[in-house]
């Protein structure tokens, strides 16, 4: 397979959406790929966003339409890039395509589900639950086509699913594919991860069952995570009454992530308040270093001052305890205001774990270069490859979007000066 | 504006802490980690928090009379979770040298104490002083036959050069302490630090205290150097061993006129070995420590080694002038058994301006909390 | 051409188990389809070939795919014909009701007469293709925003024209000393760039620089755009396709902050001032012109507070960070105080907060400074309490500086809202600020409306550079305040939308969120009664008007979303492939069976963006919900005109309910005010209810967001429940 010049953008994330949407709008040609079975990236997981408390998918699904009807855009999931050579202009470009084991005859019937006799962690909702091992990745998955996990598919052996399809759209023998592509510009959408919160060890994540990060209480929270939307304490399913978030958890710290990720004080304003709404009677008390609302986000910051029962105490929690018996949470910090060191007892504690950039572990194979952190620098060397969203840095999704459709433009101006 | 309290930062302060060993100090962003993690501060106006901010703006006024300095047993827990890398471990370390050469008159002894320059000085001092004393006592060379090193520098000489140094150290350890709990109570009536009520209860504080220290459950709290408990236990019986051992050579010599050297099998001797191999062993799992810690909590400061060193030379030299004497090797056993006594010399004669002030201060700080219910 | 229409229906997918499929075929034929035929699997290779042999072979031009969701498949279906209509039997009917059911059969038939009764309404539409456009780009303003989005749009291929009202560019950051770091470590200030920047424009012949410059009036529309510019006096027109607006800010006026004494102590500057005296030379006291040794930065000042700018603008922490390195380098005696509420420097620039700090001559404090005290030598002294020195304090200083933030140039102006709004109003469909900055010849305003605070931002998270005004696109830190890093990424962007702007445009095609979508309004001006709704009610200002308030309908301008079309009373506003005769059709069409045999109907008018995709989760998710109900999808709820429901309710529907977005201050409507214009329409139809004698409460709206598929069964179910009190309408049987 070999296809014309045209941009590629790696991540299909909001970023990489946006990146590719908005260049193909112009006019130009773009291949979208993802690694994962699925768009929508890391925004996809999120229940609702700051600071109007709008749900992605509402925005996701504009995008989709605007990719449906596009015949500019192609996308290819479960690809990752394998190789890269050649410069601005002329990049050639080989993709891993990995197999879905499910083709395009699928038509999401779940057929194949009710028979497979397989459970995986469901990575979607941070292991909160399971799934079969051929799966949705998600309700609003884009495409609506199933997958199989082959690490856990015993295959030719059982194949209970290939019998139970009656599109024939399940082959257990797709193998690995390659896909050359030609193109003349790259936008890295690679995105981010959360930072494992297990390496903060004070805190006590992973070892205490109620102390979970932000990403995790958006799945808790979202309809279509593993608890419906109810947000309930993971060690016995009790609805809650007193959460504790803890800002900065690995971020602005040297032992994990030394800068600021950006997000995470309006993401736990934001779950405070959705918290407040699903819990009328719920406390809320937000542990912070500095409270960084810019710009008209400050909004959201007052309306939460305003709220009784969100509290906002300056002082880093530091130390986490749990009691054997109830699983409730102690936490421990200092109200650096008042000089007084706190023991507040919980029955759920929000870690807002930071953003780590995919590149900080994965590096992409092209001569681009990072900073410490492992973003990519936007700076010039890099002909024709440009980073946008939280490749680039640690940024909201407003600003993500901002930074694709910039590099829309730089990728546009690859092939325009060739 | 009445209530205000006029601040005026003193550069200077700020520049003293960074030199001794608080370089780290402006980087704190004041999230209070520290004071969340140390086991051992109280919660009330926990430490170290505040003192890493007023060290940042140079606060030199708020460090008289707090205790909170020194009651922080340099555990480094908070230096290891510090976000920041601003090592309050090793800044209240600078913070206490400058309480140190505050309180231990006079001050510029801390400041020759605390410098790299002065480390031929320090040492030189004694080592020219016994020249000169066992010359003039014609005794200055390595003396025949047995080796008995009272030959070489009575004991009759010894004791009242030492006992000098000792008591000197002692007496300026005294003013010290008096004028620390001084302030204490005076910094007690200011609000921003620590405050508590008395107990009025001195002597059950003290026996509070006493029995605080000789349990060392303090160290027991640290987190990250929880090894240090062992180091510091044996080094501090050693040094009580090593105390009883001096008592009873002058017992001994002045009550029983029995001149050294004594048989191993006295109890005198049992005690100063056990003591001196407890030294041996303590101060080596100290050093040992620091090094396993290096990499989370720093190596410690100048002024941490100096007394390490001290220590250290004399465990060694101790140790190693018994054995080359019962070795009957006269020409290393007198010089070793001079370096040794040069150090023993240099450790009581600093007493109160090195590291090991924070006997008298540390002490002092832990029977003001317990007098003022400071938890 | 003859419209021959194929309807086709797909058995696959539990339809053809859960439904009569000879009934249904017998409806198609009934409702004059000229094809109708059945397959067992539509969306496979062997089902598209099969419709595509009927196109071809019998001459099938119009075809309805009566199978899944039109939110998937869209690639097979994709016949290469305009006219294709998906009917929704699959996640709208059999997922989600009783198989075999007398219920469910009735509503797949109703949903295949509207299918079909749509289809012979719809006509292919024809792109709206543009006269004279112009592929070039206005930019306004010649500050960092405006150069860079020059600059970029250039080197795309497309002429500029930049307007700056200076009569230099580079606005404020040729006025500073140094620029806060961009790039890795992120610890050390640089050199503005600005200047490189400024002669890489002057040289590129494709940027037309005017300097001394304002715009007179923009007449026009996207592609069309005919600008006046005024330089020295003298008035220049041309023609520019789309515009970027990055007029910038002005900063706060300091002297209203009346506690922290500007304007009354010498001593006490602005940041502003700060970067000023810095560039000049030395930082002195302005009293007495004495070089400053100690320098208070005083954090917020006038910001974040309600009583002066309720937001944060963002750059100042790291601004004065900056300016403390600027008095500590002038003399490393010197000492910087910083008073900080939240020190807010995110991302990278945590590591010049770091570097900086560590500074021994900065000081730094949260704190709220309560004021500011002179003494007869004009020195300064802070108080400030909540600090986190453990008291209050005052520290005294040379200078103090405040941070003061800054204000759009949008922002200054009259705020006029339209015609018939009150300030307060719950509704307010837009604030317009007059400012003289565009000056567009637009009937609801010469500029771009208003977000919050003045700032022409966007509404959509995930559409940032969405304006109220269609081809219009704010950048840098007149739409948000901004940094440097970021200013310089909005300002592309913006040039890329511009860019995006004009070439849909000159495809004739609709920009978000109907990207692609060619369809436009006619206006059947015959019956126009010049009531001006479409006018007022358009959320993009597309319309304008003549001196006798008829409507001038501009194309390029149109988001498609049809608000117009729901406004109208006349119904004159129609698109080809939607109109109100087509949804007014398929409403009357639906069989309202007798009073008798207790099957109510109602219509559910949903937004096709938001409602719609819930409905299908609710399939997906096999929730089942009530059979009585007829789903109509809309471009967008605020397109729905009053006479579908009086159409209904004369029909014997018993009731009808709207299924939109989110209103309000923190609206979802993706055409921004089509929701809240729905339900106030909805508000007025209670009078021509009582008129029928029928309930108001018959007609209702409710707000349902895309992700709140499983409160469809039971939003629907309360609804239901509700008419079952009112009980049948009694025009059933008319």
């Amino acid at each position: 397979m070999v296809e014309e010049k045209r941009i590629l953008v790696v991540g299909g994330g909001i970023s990489g959406i946006s990146a590719a949407v908005d260049a193909a709008e112009v006019g130009y040609d773009v291949t979208l790929i993802e690694k994962n079975p699925h768009l929508g990236g890391r925004v996809a997981q999120l229940n609702k966003y700051f600071p109007k408390l709008c749900p992605p998918n509402c925005g996701l699904e504009i995008n989709f339409r605007r990719i449906k009807n596009n015949p500019r855009i192609k996308i290819y999931t479960l690809a990752e890039v394998e190789k890269i050579s050649g410069s601005e202009g002329d990049f050639d470009v080989t993709v891993k395509l990995n197999p879905r084991y499910v083709n395009e005859n699928c038509t999401a019937c779940r057929a194949c589900v009710e028979v497979c006799p397989i459970e995986r962690p469901n990575e979607f909702n941070f292991g909160m639950d399971k799934t079969k091992a051929v799966y949705l990745p998600q309700d609003f998955a884009f495409p609506l086509r199933y997958v199989i996990d082959d690490k856990l598919c015993k295959k030719a052996e059982c194949a209970k699913c290939v019998e139970a399809c009656t599109y024939n759209a399940i082959d257990l023998n797709m193998k690995v594919q390659s896909l050359s592509l030609k193109v003349g510009s790259i936008v890295w959408a690679t995105g981010w991860k959360p930072y494992d919160a297990a390496k903060i060890d004070n805190l006590g994540f992973g070892k205490y069952q109620n102390v979970i990060t932000n990403m995790m209480l958006e799945r808790l929270a979202a309809q279509n995570g593993p608890t419906n939307g109810k947000i309930l304490r993971p060690s016995d399913g009790r609805e809650v009454s007193r959460v504790a978030f803890v800002q900065c958890a690995g971020s602005r710290d040297e032992n994990h992530l030394p800068y600021c990720s950006y997000v995470c004080c309006l993401a736990s304003i934001k779950q405070a308040s959705y918290i407040r709404e699903q819990y009328p009677d719920a406390q809320v008390i937000i542990f912070y270093i500095d409270i960084r609302t810019p710009g008209r986000y400050e909004k959201v910051y007052l309306k939460a001052q305003k709220d009784e029962k969100i509290k906002f105490i300056k002082g880093k929690v530091a130390k986490i305890e749990e009691d054997p018996a109830t699983k409730d949470l102690t936490v421990t910090a200092e109200d650096t205001l008042s000089a007084q060191k706190i023991h507040e007892k919980f029955d759920l504690v929000v870690l807002a774990t930071g953003m780590a950039p995919t590149t900080r572990e994965w590096k992409i194979p092209a001569n681009v270069s990072y900073d410490v952190d492992g973003f990519i620098t936007s700076s010039p060397e890099i002909g024709g490859m440009y980073a946008v969203g939280c490749a680039l840095k640690p940024l909201d999704v407003y600003s993500s979007i901002q930074s694709s459709t910039a590099a829309a433009l730089k990728a546009i101006q690859s092939l325009v000066r060739r | 504006m009445a209530d205000a309290t006029v601040i005026k930062p003193d550069l200077d302060f700020v520049k003293g802490i960074i030199a001794s060993g608080g370089e780290s100090l402006k980087k704190c962003y004041q999230c209070a980690t520290c004071s969340v993690v140390c086991n051992v501060t109280p919660d009330n106006k926990p430490f170290p928090r505040k003192e890493m901010v007023w060290a940042q703006w140079g606060l030199k006024e708020k460090f008289i009379g707090n205790p909170d300095v020194w009651l922080c047993h340099q555990c480094n827990d908070c230096t290891v979770y510090c976000p920041r890398g601003a090592k309050p471990g090793e800044v209240l370390g600078a913070i206490r040298k400058q309480s140190i050469q505050q309180y231990s008159a006079p001050g510029f002894m801390t400041r020759l104490v605390n410098n790299k320059k002065f480390v031929p000085i320090l040492f030189l001092f004694p080592a020219v002083l016994f020249a000169i004393v066992l010359s003039a006592a014609g005794t200055f060379h390595i003396p025949g036959g047995e080796i008995v090193f009272s030959k070489f520098f009575s004991v009759h000489l010894i004791d009242p050069i030492f006992a000098a140094a000792f008591f000197f150290g002692i007496g300026v350890g005294i003013l010290g302490i008096t004028k620390f709990w001084r302030d204490m109570c005076q910094a007690c009536r200011n609000d921003s630090i620590p405050s508590g009520v008395t107990t009025g209860d001195l002597k059950g504080s003290i026996i509070e205290t006493i029995k605080e220290i000789l349990s060392h459950n303090k160290f027991k709290d640290c987190v990250v150097s929880r090894d240090r408990y062992l180091a510091h236990f044996l080094v501090f019986y050693s040094f009580i061993a090593l105390g009883i051992t001096t008592a009873l050579a002058v017992f001994y010599l002045y009550i029983l006129k029995i001149e050294s050297p004594y048989s191993l099998i006295t109890p005198l001797k049992l005690i100063g070995n056990i003591g001196a191999i407890a030294l041996f062993v303590g101060i080596n799992l100290m050093v040992i420590n620091r090094f396993k810690n290096a990499g989370k909590v720093g190596i410690g400061s100048y002024f941490d080694w100096l007394l390490i060193f001290i220590i250290y030379v004399i465990v060694v030299s101790g140790i190693l002038s018994e054995l080359t004497r019962l070795a009957d090797i006269a020409g290393l056993a007198y010089p070793i058994y001079f370096i040794h006594l040069v150090f023993v010399f240099s450790l009581f004669l600093y007493l109160p301006y090195s590291k090991l002030a924070h006997l008298f201060y540390r002490t002092t700080a832990i029977c003001y909390a317990k007098y003022s219910k400071r938890q | 051409m003859e419209k021959k229409i194929g309807v086709y229906i797909c058995t696959d997918c539990e339809i053809g188990s859960s439904l009569d499929i000879d009934k249904l075929t017998k409806v198609a034929i009934k409702q004059k389809a000229s094809v109708v035929k059945t397959h067992p699997s539509l969306c496979q290779k062997e089902g598209v070939e099969f419709i595509k042999r009927d196109m071809a072979q019998e001459g099938v031009n119009a075809v309805i795919i009566a199978a899944c969701s039109s939110r998937v498949n869209y690639d097979v279906f994709n016949l290469g014909i305009p006219l294709v209509e998906r009917v929704n039997l699959r996640e709208g009917v059999v997922w989600t009701h009783t198989p075999n059911d007398e219920d469910t059969q009735m509503m797949a038939e109703d949903y295949i007469r509207m299918g079909i009764l749509k289809m012979q309404k719809m006509e292919a539409p024809e792109p709206y293709k543009v006269e004279n456009l112009s592929k070039n780009v206005l930019v306004v303003g010649g500050g960092l925003a405006g150069i860079t989005a020059a600059n970029e749009a250039a080197k795309a291929g497309y002429d500029v024209f930049l307007i700056e009202k200076n009569d230099s560019l580079g606005g404020w950051m040729t006025k500073i000393y140094k620029q806060a770091p961009t790039k890795p470590p992120y610890t050390d200030m640089e050199e503005p760039f600005i200047n490189n920047l400024i002669k890489e424009i002057q040289q590129n012949p494709k940027i037309k620089i005017y300097t001394s410059s304002l715009i007179e009036k923009i007449e026009g529309s996207p592609g069309i755009y005919d600008v006046t510019v005024k330089q020295n006096g003298n008035l220049e027109t041309f023609r520019a396709g789309a515009i970027v607006e990055a007029a910038g800010t002005v900063p706060y006026d300091a002297t209203k902050i009346i506690h922290l004494g500007f304007g009354k102590y010498p001593n006490v500057v602005t940041n502003y001032m700060m970067e000023d005296m810095t560039l000049k030379g030395t930082i002195v006291r302005p009293s007495d012109g004495k070089p400053v040794k100690s320098v208070a930065f005083i954090q917020c000042a006038g910001q974040r507070d309600e009583n002066h700018l309720p937001y944060c603008s963002a750059t100042c922490c790291v601004e004065s960070l900056k300016q403390a390195k600027y008095i500590r380098l002038q003399d490393p005696d010197s000492k910087a105080y910083i008073f900080y509420r939240d020190m807010r420097t995110p991302g990278h620039y945590e590591y010049f907060y770091k570097s900086m700090q560590n500074d021994a001559g900065v000081f730094l404090t949260k704190g709220d400074v309560i004021g500011i005290t002179e003494d007869e030598n004009k020195n300064l002294a802070i108080e400030v309490e909540n600090t986190l020195l453990g008291e209050k304090i005052r520290v005294n200083a040379d200078l103090v500086v405040l941070a003061t933030g800054m204000v759009p140039v949008t922002a200054l102006g009259e705020e006029i809202l339209p015609p018939g709004v009150k300030p307060g109003d719950e509704f307010i469909p837009y604030v317009m600020i007059e400012t003289d900055i565009l000056n567009l010849v637009y009937r609801q305003g010469g500029e771009v409306p208003v977000l919050v605070n003045g700032y022409p931002d966007s509404n959509f998270i995930c559409f940032p550079y969405e304006t109220r005004r269609t081809g219009i696109y704010a950048a840098g830190s007149v739409r948000a305040p901004m940094d440097i890093s970021s200013t310089i990424i909005d300002a592309t962007g913006a040039a890329l939308k511009a860019i995006q702007c004009i070439e849909l445009t000159a495809r004739g095609e609709a920009l978000h969120p109907r990207v692609g979508d060619i369809s436009y309004v006619d206006i059947f001006m015959q019956k126009c009664t010049q009531c001006k709704r479409c006018t007022e009610e358009c959320p993009f200002g597309a319309i304008n008007e003549d001196e006798k308030a008829n409507p001038l309908y501009n194309p390029t301008r149109c988001r498609r979303c049809a608000i117009c079309m729901g406004a109208c009373p006349e119904r004159i506003m129609s698109f080809k492939n939607y109109s109100v005769d087509m949804i007014g059709n398929m409403v009357k069409n639906i069989e309202v069976p007798e009073e008798e045999e207790e099957k109510p109907r109602a219509i559910v008018f949903v937004c096709e963006n938001d409602a719609y995709p819930a409905l299908d989760m609710a399939g997906l998710h096999r929730l089942s919900y009530n059979p009585f109900i007829r789903v109509v999808p809309l471009r967008c709820i605020g397109s729905m005109n009053l006479v579908w429901v009086a159409d209904a309710l004369s029909k014997g529907i018993d009731g009808i309910l709207l299924l939109g977005c989110q209103y309000g201050e923190d609206y979802q409507c993706h055409m921004a005010t089509g929701s809240h214009l729905a339900k106030i329409r909805l508000s007025k139809v209670a009078e021509t209810l009582d008129r029928l004698k029928l309930e108001s409460g018959r007609v209702q709206m409710t707000q349902v967001s895309i992700s709140e598929y499983h409160k469809i069964p039971q939003i629907l179910d309360e609804f239901m429940e509700k008419l079952k009190g009112f009980g049948p309408n009694p025009y059933k049987g008319f």
